[in-house]
C-alpha cells in the first residue's frame, strides 16, 4: 500500500503546496529546504492575517498552522477558515499544553504536533494526510448505515439526507466505523486509517476526534446510531435498531 | 465616613449612660424613700398616736391602737418592751433585732475598751415612749413592702425597665451584628479565594457602604483583582516563555535534520538530538510545575477517577510495549468508581509521572500493581513495583524538585527530569489529596495516593 501511494506522488508531476502559518521566519525557511526533496512545496506565512488571504488562492493541499501568532491567534485562523473550508490542518502546539491540543482539534484540526517537533515526523504526517486524501478518492463505494451516509467520492456526510460537516479526519473516523458496524475497531487501526501513523501513547487525538464526531451526529439528529468506547481496545458504533 | 466608628462609639455610650443613669435613679429614689420613712417618723402623726393611746390609757391603750391600724397602713409599727418582745406578742422582724443589737453592741465595745467617749452619741436614737408605770417602748417602723418590691409594683416604673432592658438589647444586638455581618461575609470570600476561586468578590451592597466597610470592601476587591489578573499574566508569562524557549530548539531540529541529510548520520546527532529533546522536556515541566499555582478552582470538573485511571494504564502499559521497558506488565484493580473533582490534565499527567516512575525502576519482566479503592471519603490509589525500592533517608525528599537519588545521580540518562514526582505531588496537593511514598516489606516501592471524594449532587 504504502508503495502504491509513494508511486502515486513520484509519478505526479507537481509537488503537493504546503502553507504553514508560523511568525518564525526562519523556522519556515529551514522546513521549505527540508520538505522540498519529499515533494512538498512550502510557501510561509508570518501571520494568521496573511495566512488567511493566501488561503482564498485555494491552491494548497494542507495547513501547517502555529497556535501561538501575533495578532490574531491560530484557533482564530482555524475557526475561521472551517466556516467555509475543509483543508486538512496540522497545528503545532507548545508540548504540554492539552487545552490548546483539545480546543484546536474540536476546532477542527486533523491533526497536532508539539513544538519543537521532529522535522522528520512532521514530514511523516504531512504525508500521511495527503495520501489518505487521495486514497479515500479512489476508493468510492458509498456506505450507509441507518440514518448515516457517506459518499467518499464527495466526501460528503448526510444524516437523514441533511449534508453533515466534517473534517477529513472525522470523515475517515466514521467511514472506519461504518465498515464494520457493531464491531470493535481498534484505536491503532482508526490512527492508521484517519491519521496515516502508528498509536502513540498518552496519544487521545483519537479520542478527541471521536467525541467531535459524536457531538456532531448528535446535533444533526442522528440518535439511532452510537460510538461506544471499550476502553482499552478501541471505538464501535452500534446500528440503531 | 467613619460612621462604624460613631456607631461604635455612640452605642457603647448609650448603654453605657442608659445603665449610669438607671442605677443612680434607682439609687437615689431608694435613699430618698428610706430618708423620708426614718427622718419624718418622730414627728409623725402615727407617733403622736401611739403617745396618745399610752397615756391615755396605758399599755392596754397602746395594744388597742395598734390592734386597730387599718390594714392598708402604709407601714408596719412594732412596739418592743424592754424584753425586746413586741407588746403584740409579734414575730420581730430579723431586720429590727440585728438593728437593736448591732445599737447595743457598739456601746458595749466602747466600753469594753475602756475608751468611751461621752461626748459620742449614735446618730440615730430610737423613738421611746414612756409609759405611766414608767415602762419603756421602744417604736419602730417598717415600710410594709420592701422597698424595691414597692418600686417594682408601680407599673409605669416597671415598665420602663423592660422598656430600657430591650432598648438596650436591641441596640446591642444591633451593633454585634453590625459588626460580625460583614466580618463573616469577609471571611466566606477570603476561603474561597483561598480555596483558589480567584473570581470571587464581596457583593455590591457591601462595596456601596459609605464607612469603614465599605472601604475595607472595595480595597478587598481590587485586592482580589490584582490576584486574579496576577494569576493569568503568569499563565500568559509561561506561555510565552515557553514560546521563546521552544523556537530556538525547533529551529535546532530542523537543523539537526538538514546537517544529517548532509554529512550522514553521526553518533554527535544523536546526542545533539537526545539533549534537545531533553531540554524541551524539562521546560515543558518547569512551566507545568509552575503553572500549576495559578489554576483557577472555578475551572474544576467532576472526573470518573476509574475511567481516568485506566486510560493512565492503558498508556502506560503501551509504552512497556514500545519502549526500551522490557516486559514489565501493569496490573490494575478497581472495585469502586469514586467520582472526584479537579482537573482531568493535570492529575493525568500527576498519576502518570508516578506509573512511568514506577515502571522505569521495575527489574527486567517485572510488574507493577495499580489498586484504586475507597476509605471513608477519600479514593485512595496504590502504585506498588518491584524495584530496590528508595533509601529510607530518601523518602522524605523524594517529591521535592529536582531530586534524585543517589542511584539515579549515577546514572543521569536513564533518568527524567527529576521534576516527575514533584509535578505529581503539587497537582495532588492542588486536589485537595496526599501522596506518600514507602518501601515495601518484600522490596520495591509503594506510592499512596488519596483524593477526597466529590460529594455526590442529587
Amino acid at each position: 500500500m504504502t508503495h502504491d501511494v509513494f508511486e502515486l506522488m513520484n509519478n505526479a508531476t507537481r509537488p503537493a503546496n504546503i502553507l504553514i502559518v508560523d511568525d518564525d521566519q526562519e523556522l519556515g525557511e529551514m522546513l521549505r529546504d527540508f520538505l522540498a526533496p519529499d515533494h512538498l512545496k512550502l510557501t510561509a506565512c508570518l501571520n494568521g492575517e496573511d495566512g488567511l488571504k493566501e488561503l482564498q488562492s485555494g491552491k494548497f493541499e494542507l495547513l501547517i498552522l502555529d497556535i501561538m501568532l501575533p495578532g490574531i491567534s491560530g484557533l482564530d485562523v482555524l475557526k475561521k477558515l472551517r466556516q467555509s473550508n475543509d483543508l486538512p490542518v496540522i497545528m503545532l502546539t507548545a508540548r504540554g499544553d492539552d487545552i490548546d491540543r483539545i480546543i484546536g482539534l474540536e476546532f477542527g484540526a486533523d491533526d497536532y504536533l508539539a513544538k519543537p517537533f521532529n522535522p522528520r515526523e512532521l514530514a511523516a504526517r504531512i504525508k500521511a494526510i495527503l495520501r489518505r486524501t487521495k486514497q479515500s478518492s479512489r476508493r468510492s463505494e458509498s456506505c450507509e448505515l441507518g440514518d448515516i451516509a457517506l459518499d467518499p467520492r464527495t466526501r460528503r456526510a448526510t444524516v437523514n439526507g441533511e449534508p453533515l460537516r466534517l473534517t477529513g479526519t472525522e470523515f475517515e473516523i466514521l467511514r472506519c466505523l461504518l465498515e464494520t458496524p457493531g464491531e470493535v475497531v481498534s484505536k491503532d487501526k482508526l490512527n492508521e486509517r484517519a491519521l496515516g501513523r502508528r498509536f502513540m501513547p498518552y496519544d487521545r487525538s483519537i479520542d478527541t476526534h471521536i467525541s467531535n464526531l459524536r457531538g456532531k451526529l448528535e446535533r444533526a439528529g442522528a440518535i439511532n446510531e452510537t460510538i461506544q468506547n471499550q476502553r482499552g481496545v478501541g471505538y464501535l458504533l452500534i446500528p440503531g435498531i | 465616613m467613619r460612621s462604624l466608628l460613631v456607631r461604635i462609639f455612640l452605642s457603647f455610650w448609650l448603654i453605657i449612660a442608659i445603665s449610669i443613669g438607671l442605677a443612680a435613679g434607682g439609687g437615689y429614689y431608694y435613699a430618698e424613700r428610706m430618708r423620708q420613712a426614718f427622718e419624718n417618723f418622730e414627728i409623725s402623726d402615727t407617733v403622736i398616736a401611739a403617745s396618745n393611746a399610752l397615756e391615755s390609757s396605758g399599755r392596754p391603750g397602746l395594744e388597742a391602737w395598734l390592734g386597730d391600724l387599718p390594714s392598708n397602713y402604709p407601714v408596719n409599727v412594732f412596739v418592743l418592751d424592754r424584753q425586746g418582745k413586741d407588746v403584740l406578742g409579734r414575730t420581730v422582724p430579723g431586720r429590727i433585732e440585728r438593728a437593736i443589737r448591732r445599737f447595743d453592741q457598739r456601746r458595749d465595745s466602747h466600753r469594753e475598751h475602756g475608751r468611751e467617749r461621752r461626748n459620742l452619741r449614735p446618730a440615730r436614737p430610737l423613738t421611746q415612749l414612756v409609759g405611766p408605770d414608767d415602762e419603756l417602748y421602744t417604736l419602730f417602723v417598717v415600710p410594709k413592702y420592701s422597698v424595691y418590691g414597692e418600686w417594682v409594683r408601680e407599673q409605669t416604673r416597671m415598665l420602663l425597665l423592660l422598656l430600657a432592658l430591650m432598648v438596650s438589647a436591641i441596640v446591642s444586638y444591633a451593633l454585634a451584628r453590625a459588626i460580625t455581618r460583614p466580618v463573616h461575609k469577609f471571611r466566606e470570600a477570603t476561603v474561597s479565594i483561598a480555596e483558589g476561586h480567584l473570581n470571587t468578590r464581596v457583593s455590591d451592597s457591601m462595596t456601596q457602604r459609605k464607612d469603614e466597610i465599605g472601604l475595607l470592601a472595595q480595597d478587598f476587591n481590587s485586592m482580589a483583582d490584582k490576584l486574579q489578573r496576577s494569576a493569568q499574566q503568569q499563565v500568559e508569562l509561561s506561555r510565552n516563555i515557553s514560546h521563546e524557549l521552544r523556537s530556538p530548539l525547533a529551529r535546532l531540529r530542523v537543523a539537526l535534520e538538514l546537517a544529517r541529510r548532509q554529512t550522514g548520520d553521526l553518533a554527535e546527532f544523536v546526542r545533539i538530538e537526545t539533549e534537545a529533546e531533553r531540554l524541551d522536556s524539562l521546560i515543558g515541566q518547569i512551566l507545568s510545575y509552575s503553572r500549576l499555582e495559578t489554576r483557577d478552582q472555578d475551572e474544576s470538573t467532576p472526573i470518573k477517577l476509574a475511567e481516568l485511571l485506566a486510560e493512565v494504564v492503558e498508556d502506560v502499559r503501551f509504552e512497556c510495549r514500545s519502549e526500551g521497558v522490557q516486559g514489565v506488565t501493569v496490573d490494575f484493580n478497581q472495585d469502586q468508581e469514586p467520582l472526584v473533582s479537579g482537573f482531568a490534565g493535570e492529575l493525568t499527567s500527576a498519576l502518570e509521572n508516578v506509573l512511568r516512575n514506577a515502571v522505569h525502576h521495575s527489574p527486567k519482566g517485572g510488574s507493577v500493581t495499580v489498586e484504586l479503592s475507597s476509605v471513608g471519603e477519600q479514593a485512595r490509589i496504590t502504585i506498588e513495583d518491584q524495584g530496590t525500592g528508595v533509601a529510607d533517608e530518601e523518602l522524605a525528599n523524594m517529591f521535592e524538585p529536582f531530586f534524585r537519588t543517589r542511584s539515579a545521580l549515577a546514572t543521569p540518562e536513564l533518568h527524567g527530569t527529576g521534576l516527575g514526582l514533584a509535578i505529581a505531588k503539587r497537582a495532588i496537593e492542588k486536589h485537595s489529596g496526599t501522596i506518600r511514598a514507602s518501601n515495601r516489606a518484600n522490596g520495591g516501592l509503594r506510592i499512596e495516593i488519596e483524593l477526597p471524594v466529590r460529594p455526590a449532587v442529587d
